[in-house]
């Protein structure tokens, strides 16, 4: 028989929170390389770290958010390729969503995260074409700025589609997960 | 002095924490994610297709091995005759594809295997139908491909009906384009391109895919379309040659 969370030592509920945590991370990161039938949209999938980041972001101080989306972008960095860097991108993610102070001005619910997720989802892509324009390739030649920009207007909007309509798999159990350890603690 | 104690006391778990976070993920970056992705091969291992269509696959190539065999012999006595630069050809390993890109910016494929079978960054990897791009980097048991569609990719790549050279280059968006070095190529729809006996990345004569239209209104240099013979999208098992590991580039070469 489980005892009730709240019988819980303070220790074993931090360890918890950080096993949850570090653990929905991970998920996230392996949810990246897969494309199963639904989840894909011309050829893109949902951006994980992004919706995590958010969904981390939402009740937390912009340090907190920045930090977050530096090392999820780290991450993604080690699964693709570390120039350009997604770190900054999500790190913009970050802030610009705790500086929201959703609860503040729009109520909280799943369209409104998903909302925040669609428009954060355009600015982190936009951030990754901005740093495709300035970078070089082996031949220290330019890549193309149409082509660039060609692709991100539809990279962009498959991805906040997607993003967006996947969000609440992540946010509503980790948020759930976070209110009730911020009340128990 | 006191507060600044105090401080320390409030938030050193946080500090910590986050310090420890950064290490992790800069970890994780050096490596190129080898930790996760060795996690994602073990957790995916059971959807993967069994063993025995690998079987399958393996008698096919052997038939075709055997069918390759013979024709090379006659092929290379043939261009003994000729004179040409002969063809190389090497073992391969049969590799399953578990993953694609970790974002949309790249044109990656992970495979099953890695320096544990032998592979290493520099092989060539082909699919069912040709040419599908090159490792760039592995982990004991699975390896990234780089693919020809990656806008950072680029090869040195002959029209086999012409002898003429070009670069074939990625482009965002999952296509691939030549461009020429002459004013007129002298190319139309249907012409075969094979990768070019000047190209230092490949080995010469791997087929790449077909022309799929010609835009010679580019100022610089004209440009074609390329459609990918091998189906890049939707492979699921690529083949590693083993031998022809960055070979160094052919000097002379008959026009």
């Amino acid at each position: 028989m489980i005892r009730p969370l709240s019988q819980w030592s303070p220790l074993v509920l931090n360890v918890l929170n950080w096993i949850v945590t570090v653990g929905s991370v991970i998920l996230c990161s392996l949810a990246l390389p897969v494309r199963l039938p639904g989840m894909e949209l011309a050829g893109i999938s949902p951006n994980w770290l992004l919706i995590w980041v958010v969904a981390w972001s939402i009740k937390r101080t912009v340090l907190q958010s920045a930090l977050a989306g530096v090392v999820l972008g780290f991450i993604q960095d080690g699964m693709t390729s570390p120039q350009p860097t997604h770190a900054l991108g999500l790190a913009l993610v970050g802030v610009l969503t705790a500086r929201l102070q959703k609860q503040r001005y729009i109520e909280e619910d799943f369209i409104s995260v998903a909302l925040v997720v669609f428009g954060m989802a355009v600015v982190a892509e936009t951030v990754v074409a901005l740093q495709f324009s300035l970078i070089k390739d082996v031949d220290g030649r330019p890549l193309p700025l149409a082509d660039i920009w060609m692709y991100h207007q539809q990279a962009a909007l498959s991805s906040a589609i997607l993003s967006s309509l996947w969000a609440p798999v992540v946010y509503y159990p980790l948020n759930r997960w976070w209110e009730r350890f911020n009340w128990l603690e | 002095m006191y507060s600044l104690y105090r401080w320390w006391d409030r938030y050193r778990l946080q500090l910590l924490l986050a310090l420890i976070s950064l290490v992790v993920a800069l970890a994780l970056r050096q490596t190129e994610g080898a930790g996760l992705l060795e996690l994602y091969r073990l957790l995916s291992l059971p959807f993967q297709s069994g063993q025995q269509q690998e079987q399958l696959i393996t008698a096919r190539t052997w038939e075709l091995e055997q069918r390759i065999a013979e024709l090379e012999i006659q092929n290379q006595k043939l261009q003994a005759l000729l004179d040409q630069p002969a063809v190389t050809q090497g073992r391969g390993i049969v590799a399953p594809v578990i993953g694609r890109s970790a974002d949309h910016w790249w044109q990656q494929l992970t495979l099953g295997r890695g320096s544990q079978a032998g592979l290493q960054p520099g092989l060539t990897v082909v699919a069912p139908g040709g040419l599908v791009g090159r490792i760039t980097n592995t982990s004991p048991h699975t390896s990234r491909v780089l693919l020809l569609t990656d806008p950072t990719s680029r090869i040195g790549v002959t029209v086999s009906r012409n002898r003429r050279m070009g670069i074939l280059r990625g482009q965002i968006g999952n296509r691939a384009v030549i461009e020429f070095y002459e004013k007129d190529p002298d190319v139309r729809p249907g012409d075969i391109v094979v990768t070019s006996s000047l190209s230092s990345l490949f080995p010469p004569g791997l087929l790449i895919g077909r022309i799929e239209s010609v835009d010679l209104t580019k100022t610089s240099t004209p440009q074609a379309i390329v459609k990918l013979s091998a189906p890049v999208g939707d492979v699921e098992w690529v083949t590693v040659h083993l031998d022809d590991k960055t070979a160094e580039p052919m000097v002379s070469l008959s026009p």
